[in-house]
């Protein structure tokens, strides 16, 4: 019983995670700088790695303002459930083994299912803030969850549908049994897709339309300021963890790796992280590649070019089992 | 349902205030109306108050990046006012800033505008590269951004012993680098996607709004002041008129981009064939003017930019007048985010719209005539100026 809580509050639980995903928001950002020629964050701490740190600190310490015309109720609702929820889903990772702190079979399915409701969530955030600005952009917050939202769940579906099980567990034990992940294989068009998809899940470039900067100033998240954006921001750096663990997990092959006896729980914890850096470095490079792309093209694009594969991966996996 | 979107006064794509109402339908745009009285900055009438010396200064400020464009325009006007004309070394030299300002302008601006399409990447490139011309400014002029090298009479200084060798290693690089980018903008889909067919400016509809240019030759019509009216030894200097048929935001981007390259072959051109002899007449500092008016023409970064002078025979400007090059294109920006027929236009769109132009609001604060009463705005065209001016003169006498 108290393991159990220990687990869930720090190790691998809530501390770990919180921790964890800062230090993806710094390997993030120090990679994007790099790819752009830049230095990056590099004073706060060795290498800046307390950059994302303290920039959630400063903005905690914001004076909180609730502007008069928004929804009070969604206004201050929203940025508690947003990283709630994705914390939540974080918990299903397979950090330090091969099932995370809560484990079920067809838990795969419930990670999807808060992924879109962290959506819905910004699309509330966004209405409740009662701007033009955040409107504009809660709609296509919503607008994109239509284009993205298929063919990411097409995407695990086929890689659970290849190992039999719809627990993020099974999966992990099916690519173990192979001895080969299942990114090496047909399901590698399953992982493009995943990325692609998971770029327009998080709202980066190119698929950062929601809160375009230069268009509708910060989209969704405009009236939010203080400690009401900190944890919107702590949410986003939850949700890129979540889902380059989740990468990992599915397709990489999770924690799983060589081990020696008596060690496994801390070199499972390592190959995971090193496995999920890989599909962070993944996502930054495409962040770095490309320009925005307009709303429209956004949800033609993912029908056209993201669906089809997206479908036809499905059968193909079918015929091959 | 409509309703209104306001893009500005304050907004991350406006590096200076300017009003831009949208009225949008969902993402698309109905209509727009532009307003951009909102940084007055009474320069005209400073000029009036200053010797001319002292407005050299003043006119450099107008705009930071097309300041080498303002101070040559400057002293063109009053060179004419006094009858002489800077000795041919100093027009060389003159030239060679002025086009290095631009290959910097047009730098800042693919950076900035592929910023505004979300594409930081190459933002950062491009603005990395344009130190390089900084650094060549400054080694040229003594200062990075407001040169301070044009002069009545000429240029201020000499070029520098070593500069010539390092200023033709520069060109060698940015020459290489636009190559590169003009390579990467055609093969890159999410630009192509952004730009082709986005904000298209029909050649006639151009002309209309008297659209001047990079903006206008991305119309596909060939007009530059520097082929048109030759003010600083052009016409000794061959170069190419850059013009793009696709009248839309890919081809402003081109246009800017091809036009880079040339402004380093002519840079080049003028190093090889730069007459020796003095760089600056000597004219003292303190002077009249004969009576008179003068009008100079230079072709900006931005288009063609224009200085209008009228002189009392005093040792400063009776009225002066300047009319710069954004206020000529604004126009056309309400034009091209009017969605009508099977032409669309989304609030995604206004950025790449908007910057297509180049917009510099802090020059243009002044020439928009808004009437409430009537609703009704207009633009003093060159014609009103000069009728304008020369009314009050009249009525002084």
């Amino acid at each position: 019983m108290i393991e159990k809580i220990l687990a869930t509050v720090f190790f691998p639980g809530a501390i770990f995670i919180l921790a964890i995903s800062l230090f993806y928001e710094w390997v993030d950002r120090k990679l994007y700088a790099r790819f752009q020629n830049r230095v990056g964050p590099h004073l706060a701490g060795p290498f800046g790695l307390f950059q994302p740190i303290a920039d959630l600190i400063k903005l905690l310490s914001k004076e909180d303002i609730v502007p008069m015309a928004t929804d009070r109720f969604l206004f201050t609702l929203t940025p508690i459930l947003a990283p709630a929820l994705i914390l939540f889903a974080c918990m299903f990772l397979p950090v330090a083994g091969p099932s995370g702190i809560i484990s079920f079979e067809g838990d795969l399915i419930a990670v999807i299912a808060l992924l879109s409701i962290y959506t819905i969530i910004v699309y509330l955030a966004g209405e409740g803030s009662n701007n033009r600005f955040a409107s504009v952009g809660a709609v296509r917050a919503a607008v994109q969850l239509l284009g993205y939202e298929i063919p990411l769940t097409l995407s695990l579906l086929s890689v659970a549908l290849a190992a039999g099980s719809l627990s993020i567990r099974g999966i992990v034990e099916a690519q173990a049994e192979r001895g080969l992940w299942f990114i090496a294989g047909i399901q590698a068009i399953g992982f493009v897709i995943f990325i692609i998809a998971s770029q327009a899940e998080m709202e980066r470039i190119p698929f950062d339309i929601p809160e375009a900067e230069q268009e509708i100033v910060a989209g969704w998240e405009v009236e939010y300021s203080g400690r009401r954006l900190a944890l919107f921001r702590l949410s986003k750096d939850l949700e890129l963890f979540l889902l380059s663990g989740l990468g990992a997990a599915v397709f990489l092959g999770g924690p799983m790796g060589p081990v020696m006896p008596g060690l496994e729980p801390m070199l499972y914890t390592i190959y995971f992280i090193l496995k999920s850096i890989i599909v962070l470095a993944i996502f930054t490079l495409v962040r770095t590649l490309f320009a925005r792309l307009r709303i429209d093209q956004m949800v033609s694009f993912s029908w056209r070019y993201l669906m089809p594969p997206a479908m036809i991966l499905i059968i193909l996996t079918e015929v091959i089992m | 349902m409509s309703f209104e979107v306001p893009i500005g006064p304050q907004h991350p794509i406006h590096v200076e205030p300017l009003m831009l109402s949208l009225e949008v339908e969902g993402e698309l745009i109905v209509d727009a109306d532009v307003d951009v009285s909102y940084i007055h900055r009474g320069i005209e009438k400073a000029l009036e108050l200053r010797p001319y010396i002292q407005g050299l200064y003043l006119v450099e400020r107008i705009c930071g990046i097309c300041n080498a464009a303002h101070s040559l325009c400057y002293c063109l006007n009053v060179e004419q006012l006094l009858g002489k004309e800077a000795p041919p070394r100093a027009r060389y030299l003159r030239i060679v800033v002025e086009e290095l300002s631009r290959i910097h302008s047009h730098l800042l601006w693919l950076g900035h505008y592929f910023h505004t399409l979300g594409f930081e990447t190459l933002f950062m490139y491009f603005w990395r590269d344009r130190e390089r011309v900084m650094d060549m400014l400054e080694l040229i002029t003594g200062n990075r951004v407001t040169t301070a090298y044009n002069t009545i009479g000429g240029v201020r200084r000499d070029l520098p012993p070593d500069a010539e060798q390092k200023l033709r290693r520069t060109l060698d690089y940015i020459e290489e680098r636009v190559r590169y980018y003009e390579k990467v903008i055609d093969s890159e889909p999410t630009i192509l996607a952004r730009t082709q067919g986005v904000g298209i400016l029909k050649p006639g509809d151009a002309v209309r709004m008297g659209v001047v240019g990079p903006h206008l030759r991305a119309s596909g019509i060939k007009h530059d002041v520097r082929l048109d009216d030759p003010y600083s030894g052009h016409d000794e200097i061959p170069f190419n008129v850059i013009t793009w048929d696709t009248c839309d935001c890919y081809a402003r981007v081109k246009v800017r981009l091809r036009e880079t390259s040339e402004c380093v072959n002519m840079i080049r051109y003028a190093l090889d064939h730069m007459p020796s002899g003095d760089y600056r007449l000597k004219i003292p500092p303190f002077f009249k003017a004969p009576p008179g008016e003068s009008l100079s023409r230079v072709e900006a970064p931005r288009g063609e930019l224009i200085h209008y002078s009228i002189s009392d025979g005093g040792d400063r400007p009776y009225r002066y007048r300047v009319r710069t090059p954004t206020l000529a294109n604004l126009l056309s920006v309400i034009e091209m985010l009017r969605s009508r027929g099977d032409y669309e236009v989304y609030i995604a769109d206004v950025p790449a719209i908007l910057g297509g132009i180049d917009p510099c609001i802090c020059c243009s604060a002044r020439i928009l005539i808004t009437d409430e009463a009537k609703k009704r705005r207009t633009i003093t065209t060159l014609d009103d100026i000069i009728r304008f001016s020369r009314g009050r003169r009249v009525e002084r006498r």
